[in-house]
């Protein structure tokens, strides 16, 4: 029971981080229609930019994080406004050039920044020990910042009017137009808005685990994995897919290994999309 | 002036005579040796191959400096061209054919056993020598004569540093953790049969390499109350956040790493070494004076500092064997330089002398063996290395 209780926790945590990291991937593909290969490489990119900010310009963490944030934010506004929106229905371009952007990313911060991890903690340490739990505090922070990251982004895409042109445009992008929503205005900033999430769930997250180049790969594949189990597009599915991710990945890799857990998660998504092909809350497949 | 037919003539052969000369003096300075470079020098395995880049650099410069490779009885100048495995089999296969490719003979590396697997039979095909590295139980073979070893596997070193770390902080039972691939499955199996040949109860751990997060494998670890962990051959990086978390989640007990070694990574890594607390771990070389003199060297020849990571040193002894195989050879013709290096004395200037070994393990004597390190941390205190003497046998 012990176990139990503190496999469970590992698991919100571990939900929680990639629920902020799936909503932007979702978001981008719901009103984009692009899939963005640089998603890892957003999340790469705001933790070296929290390392430099806390390292070489000696901010506090917290501002980094926010400069980090806004940093992927501004990055993101330009390459979908001046690269990817010239192309933006030619769905084999824009996987092209996000998948080229990934690797510019990735190269470049390899070349400034060397393979080696940099030495990046997270400022608070400690951890709250209970009957038959633990959580590290740095865990608790980043767990809160990114409910409370994930309540903003269902708060700006329910109840505000940017959300509701945004949705417009993802419903139906032909009428959404016609009723005089600009796509070329609010592309990019759709665009910005999920690459921010990227990149603050990287400056949150890696100074917990670890920096490195590379690490954008399994985040791109996880993202990947929980839109298409979410359903292709759905903020909901998107959601609810990230933190039975994390619960999956955490029972099964505790309860059955390492190697197992991480093959019970693609099981979990063949059978998702043999039994229910459209994901847990996806209407339909989106129209190549 | 008129242009006679005699003087066009004689201009004529002069200036092929001026062109023959200058060619002969163009091939004479244009001999070269290349020493090709597989290495992992990307993701959280990168400090391993950085440090056999410049290990093969500082051995390429050497060479050079001292004018040590004659082929035909004519000055070679040693290059180095190094290209990044990706601590795959493919990535290490692919840069193995672009070095055949290139007309390259002579391979310093790779790592890791997944990496040496896909060199194996590229070398074999093009008659290229390794000196490789890998803990695999099958790194070398007799069917693969012209495979090397620059060091031994945990079956050379284990058994030693497992009766100090016994001894130092009296273990009773461990758990072993390490990628589930053959670069982690046939170290900690090694490895798990020399804690157990010591009477530790040793289990095995496995988890999928590119894995982050490490909360629910620590959790399962947790769960099965091991005195000690055991890291094996997990990547510095993934090391230090398994570290890391073990200690967030109460574990008090020492934590080994019987396999490549970067522990400057992982102290890092993982948040010092008041973190590490107590720590054990496998130094291929022991690195005393004589052996940092290397370091010395290193930098008044490239002008810069040696790379971290300690296998570094290895890595120089092994290239230098070979580049001495080439000199004594004089040739580069691979089997010829083989035999010679099979021949030779197992001796570094740094780091004394040694055996070849292999022959019990692999059936074949070709694994080169020098005194080894043990590094310690005890109570959060970096202690001095101990020195183990090579491991001898067959």
């Amino acid at each position: 029971m012990q176990g139990f209780v503190a496999t469970g926790l590992i698991g919100i945590s571990l939900g929680a981080q990639y629920a902020l990291l799936a909503l932007g991937f979702t978001l981008i593909f719901g009103i984009l229609g692009v899939v963005n290969f640089a998603h890892g490489g957003f999340y790469v990119l705001g933790g070296y930019l929290a390392y430099s900010a806390v390292t070489f310009l000696g901010m506090p963490y917290a501002l980094a994080v926010v400069c980090a944030a806004l940093g992927t934010t501004g990055l993101g506004y330009l390459f979908e406004r001046f690269a990817l929106d010239r192309l933006i229905d030619d769905h084999l371009a824009t996987l092209m050039l996000t998948l080229g952007l990934y690797m510019m990313m990735s190269s470049g911060i390899l070349v400034i920044f060397g393979p080696q991890s940099p030495a990046f903690a997270f400022p608070l340490t400690g951890v709250i020990r209970g009957y038959g739990f633990f959580v590290p505090v740095e865990n608790l922070v980043v767990l809160g910042i990114c409910i409370v990251g994930i309540l903003s982004i269902y708060g700006l895409m329910y109840h505000t009017d940017f959300g509701r042109a945004l949705r417009a445009l993802a419903d139906d992008r032909a009428v959404a137009t016609a009723q005089g929503l600009r796509p070329t205005v609010l592309f990019p900033a759709a665009f910005a808005l999920a690459t921010g999430l990227a990149g603050l769930t990287g400056a949150l997250v890696t100074p917990i685990l670890s920096l490195a180049p590379h690490i954008g790969d399994p985040v791109l594949a996880t993202s990947f994995l929980i839109v298409i189990l979410g359903g292709l597009g759905s903020v909901g599915g998107a959601t609810v897919a990230a933190f039975l991710v994390g619960m999956v990945e955490a029972f099964s890799a505790v309860y059955l290994g390492g190697s197992k857990g991480a093959l019970a998660l693609f099981v979990l998504v063949l059978v998702m999309l043999v039994v229910k092909p459209s994901g847990l809350f996806g209407h339909r497949v989106r129209g190549a | 002036m008129s242009i006679t037919r005699r003087s066009l003539l004689l201009s004529g052969a002069a200036v092929g005579a001026a062109l023959a000369g200058s060619n002969t003096s163009v091939l004479a300075a244009e001999q070269e040796l290349t020493l090709g470079v597989v290495g992992v020098l990307s993701g959280p395995a990168a400090q391993w191959g950085l440090a056999l880049r410049g290990a093969v650099e500082f051995v390429a410069a050497e060479a050079n400096r001292d004018g040590l490779i004659k082929i035909g009885g004519a000055p070679c100048k040693v290059n180095v061209v190094a290209i990044d495995s990706k601590y795959t089999a493919e990535g290490a296969a692919a840069a193995a054919n672009t070095l055949a490719g290139q007309g390259v003979k002579f391979i310093i590396g790779p790592i890791g056993s997944p990496e040496l697997t896909g060199v194996k039979p590229i070398a074999k095909r093009n008659l290229m020598l390794v000196m490789g590295n890998s803990y695999a139980k099958d790194a070398l073979s007799p069917q693969m004569p012209l495979v090397f070893h620059v060091g031994p596997g945990p079956s050379g070193w284990a058994d030693p540093i497992i009766k100090i770390a016994k001894q130092k902080f009296g273990i009773k039972s461990v758990v072993l953790v390490a990628p589930n691939d053959q670069g982690g499955t046939d170290i900690a199996s090694v490895d798990a049969d020399a804690y157990k040949k010591n009477g530790i109860a040793a289990t095995e751990e496995y988890y999928q390499r590119g894995t982050t997060n490490f909360a629910p494998i620590v959790t399962r670890i947790m769960n099965a109350k091991p005195e000690a962990v055991d890291l094996a051959s997990s990547p510095p990086g993934d090391a230090g956040i398994m570290v890391k978390q073990l200690r967030q989640a109460g574990f008090e007990g020492p934590i080994g790493r019987l396999g490549g070694p970067g522990y400057s990574e992982i102290s890092r890594v993982a948040g010092g070494d008041e973190v590490l607390k107590d720590f054990y771990w496998y130094e291929p070389v022991f690195i005393d004076e004589k052996a940092q003199q290397i370091a010395d060297d290193y930098k008044k020849l490239l002008g810069t500092e040696r790379p971290e990571n300690n296998l570094f040193f290895q890595w120089v002894s092994g290239a230098r064997m070979v580049v001495k195989a080439i000199a004594k050879a004089g040739t580069a013709d691979t089997a010829k330089v083989a035999e010679a290096l099979r021949a030779l004395p197992v001796s570094d200037p740094n780091l004394g002398a040694g055996h070849w070994i292999g022959q019990d393990f692999f059936g074949i004597n070709q694994e080169l063996s020098f005194p080894f390190g043990v590094g310690l941390v005890t109570g959060g205190k970096l202690q001095p290395t101990m020195r183990v003497e090579a491991a001898g046998g067959k």
